[in-house]
C-alpha cells in the first residue's frame, strides 16, 4: 500500500515526462516484432489457404503419409482417446447378454473393414489410409473405456464412424463386450455367435421371405424368440406393432444402432412382409430364470392395477387383451431383460418408438427401478399369449 | 483477402443463426396450428364416424366411442361406470357430459373442448398428468369426445 502511493505520486507532477515515455515506447523495436506476429497470424493462414486452393496438398491415399505426419497423427489419436476415455464410467464387469446382437452387428457393419475370424479382408480395405486395424489383433491395446470412446464417437479422418444411434450407450457397451471376446473366437465360433444356426432350414420353409430376413435372424433367431435376453422375441407379436416399429427404426424415430443398419434401405413392402413373417410365428413359452414369487406378485399388481398413489396406470389398460390398439405390443412371455431395458429407455426419453411412445414414457417416468424389475419379470412369466 | 474471409465467416454465422431462428419460429407456428386443427366443428366427423362402425360385431362395435376409449387405453386411468374402464388415476368420467366445465374448470364442456383436451391436455391445463393423444386420427378423437359428451 505505501509502495504504491510512492510510485503513483510523481505521475501527475509532469505531463511532459509521460509523453516522452509514450514516444520512447513507440520507437522501441517491440513494434517491429508485433508486425512479425501480425504477419504470421494473417499471412501464414493465407499462404496455407493459397496452397490448398492451388492443390498443393496431395490427398491421395496411395502414397501414404509422410513418416512425421503419420507419427504425429498416431500420437494425437492415441492421446486423445486416452484423455477423453478418462470421463467414461466403465462397468467393472461387462454385460455379456448382448453378445449375440453385438456379434451380428459386427458381422454386418464392422467386419467389412476390420475383418472377421476366418475371412480374408478385401484388398480395397487394405489400401485405405489409415488402414483399418485387424481388431482381433489390436483390441488388447485399449482399455474398456477407450474402446467405448472409440466405438461411440468414432475417429476423425480415419473412416471410423460414430455409433449410428444417440443415447444408446447400452449397445456400445455390448460392442465392447464383444470386442473383448473377438480375439478368442475361431471362424466357427464367430459364425455360431453372429448367425443363427437354424437359419438355413428356416429359409427353406418360407421361400417368399425378403432377403432382409437373414439379417433379422442373426439376432432374433429363426424361431423369432430372440437370441439372448436383451433381444426381443418377435414370434406372435402384433403385426401392426412390428410394422410400425420397423418404420420407426428406419426413420430414426426409435433409436438403435443395432436396428438402424439392417432396416435402412429395406423396401417398405419387405418391411410389411417381415412384420407378417414374425407375427405369424408361434410364440413359445420359453423357460425363464427363476424369480422370487414376491417380485412376480408385485409385478402382477402393477400390470393389473397400476400404482394409483404414484399415478402409474395399469399396464393391462393397453397391453393385455385382444381388443387393444394393434400398435400397442403384446408383452406376454417377452424377455425380462429386454423389457427392463426398454422401460428404462422410455423413462429417460431415449427410446422413441411408434407415434405412441410418449404415452409409455409418461408412465415409465413414474416407475422405480424395483417396479421396472418386478413388472418385467411378471410379463416374462405371463403366457396367456395372443387371444 | 483475410479481411474478406473473416467477413464472409461472420456473414455465414449470422445467416446460420437467422436460419435457426426462423426454423424455431416455424416449428412454433406449426405447433400452434396443430393445436388449432382440433378446433373445427364436429360436422365432418359426424359424416365419417358411421363408416368406421362395424355392424357385424354384437356389442362395442369397433369405431364407437366406447370401444375406441378402451382400445387406446383410456380405461387404465379413467372410470366409466358400467364399462371395463376402471382406472382411478384420472377423474371419473361417468357423468362428464353433465358437468358445466372440464379441465378443472378451465374449458367449457363441449365436444370440441373435450376433443381439444384429449389431443393436447398439456396445452389446456399446464402440469396435467395425462399424456397427449394427438397421434390418434382426428376422427377417432372426435368420436371419443362425442361419446364422452353424451355421458350425462
Amino acid at each position: 500500500m505505501p509502495g504504491s502511493r510512492v510510485r503513483r505520486s510523481p505521475k501527475p507532477s509532469s505531463a511532459s515526462d509521460e509523453k516522452d515515455a509514450i514516444n520512447r515506447v513507440k520507437d522501441q523495436p517491440i513494434m517491429i516484432r508485433l508486425k512479425h506476429v501480425v504477419f504470421g497470424a494473417v499471412g501464414l493462414p493465407v499462404i496455407v489457404l493459397l496452397g490448398a486452393w492451388i492443390g498443393f496438398f496431395n490427398v491421395g491415399a496411395s502414397s501414404g503419409h509422410w513418416k512425421v505426419t503419420a507419427l504425429f497423427l498416431q500420437l494425437a489419436m492415441r492421446s486423445a482417446v486416452r484423455t477423453y476415455a478418462l470421463a467414461v464410467d466403465a462397468p467393472k464387469t461387462l454385460d455379456r447378454r448382448g453378445l449375440p446382437a453385438a456379434a451380428g452387428h459386427f458381422a454386418r457393419g464392422c467386419a467389412i473393414c476390420h475383418g472377421e475370424p476366418g475371412e480374408p479382408r478385401s484388398p480395397a480395405v487394405m489400401r485405405m489410409l489409415p488402414q483399418p486395424p485387424n481388431l482381433a489383433l489390436t483390441v488388447g491395446d485399449w482399455t474398456d473405456a477407450q474402446l467405448f470412446r472409440i466405438v461411440k464417437h468414432g475417429i476423425r479422418f480415419t473412416g471410423m464412424p460414430a455409433w449410428p444411434a444417440r443415447d444408446r450407450d447400452d449397445e456400445v457397451w455390448a460392442m465392447v463386450a464383444f470386442l473383448r471376446e473377438l480375439p478368442k473366437l475361431d471362424a466357427n465360433e464367430f459364425r455360431a455367435l453372429a448367425f443363427d444356426a437354424g437359419q438355413a432350414t428356416g429359409g427353406e420353409r418360407e421361400p417368399a421371405a425378403p432377403a432382409a430376413l437373414a439379417d433379422c435372424r442373426r439376432c432374433h433367431g429363426s424361431d423369432g424368440q430372440g437370441r439372448g435376453d436383451l433381444v426381443p422375441a418377435l414370434a406372435g407379436q402384433k403385426q401392426a406393432y412390428l410394422f410400425a416399429s420397423l418404420h420407426a427404426f428406419a426413420s430414426g424415430d426409435r433409436t438403435s444402432g443395432f436396428m438402424a443398419l439392417p432396416v435402412t434401405g429395406v423396401d417398405p413392402a419387405d418391411l410389411a412382409a417381415l412384420a407378417r413373417h414374425f407375427a405369424a410365428q408361434r410364440p413359445l413359452s420359453a423357460d425363464r430364470d427363476q424369480v422370487p414369487a414376491e417380485m412376480v406378485n408385485k409385478g402382477q399388481q402393477i400390470a393389473e392395477i397400476g400404482i394409483p398413489e404414484r399415478n402409474v396406470p395399469a399396464c393391462s389398460g393397453c397391453h393385455i387383451g385382444s381388443d387393444k390398439n394393434p400398435i400397442y405390443p403384446h408383452l406376454d412371455g417377452q424377455h425380462a431383460a429386454y423389457l427392463e431395458r426398454q422401460l428404462k429407455l422410455f423413462r429417460s426419453e431415449n427410446r422413441g418408438g411408434t407415434q405412441f411412445w410418449r404415452i409409455m414414457a409418461t408412465a415409465a417416468q413414474r416407475l422405480t427401478d424395483d417396479d421396472i424389475r418386478a413388472v418385467s419379470a411378471y410379463f416374462s412369466k405371463r403366457s396367456e399369449g395372443p387371444q | 483477402m483475410s479481411a474478406n474471409v473473416g467477413l464472409s465467416v461472420l456473414v455465414g454465422c449470422a445467416f446460420l443463426l437467422l436460419a435457426k431462428g426462423s426454423n424455431w419460429a416455424a416449428a412454433e407456428e406449426l405447433g400452434h396450428q396443430r393445436a388449432k386443427v382440433i378446433e373445427p366443428s364436429i360436422a365432418p366427423a359426424a359424416l365419417i364416424a358411421p363408416q368406421l362402425e362395424d355392424p357385424a360385431a354384437p356389442q362395442d362395435p369397433p369405431g364407437t366411442g366406447l370401444s375406441l376409449f378402451l382400445r387406446n387405453g383410456c380405461g387404465a386411468c379413467h372410470t366409466i361406470r358400467g364399462t371395463e374402464a376402471r382406472g382411478t388415476i384420472g377423474p371419473d368420467l361417468s357423468h362428464i357430459g353433465s358437468r358445466t366445465a372440464i379441465g378443472a374448470g378451465i374449458l367449457p364442456n363441449s365436444e370440441e373442448a373435450i376433443a381439444r383436451f384429449i389431443a393436447r391436455p398439456d396445452l389446456q391445463k399446464p402440469g396435467v398428468k395425462m399424456p397427449a393423444f394427438d397421434m390418434l386420427p382426428q376422427t377417432e378423437i372426435q368420436t371419443i369426445a362425442r361419446y364422452l359428451k353424451a355421458l350425462q
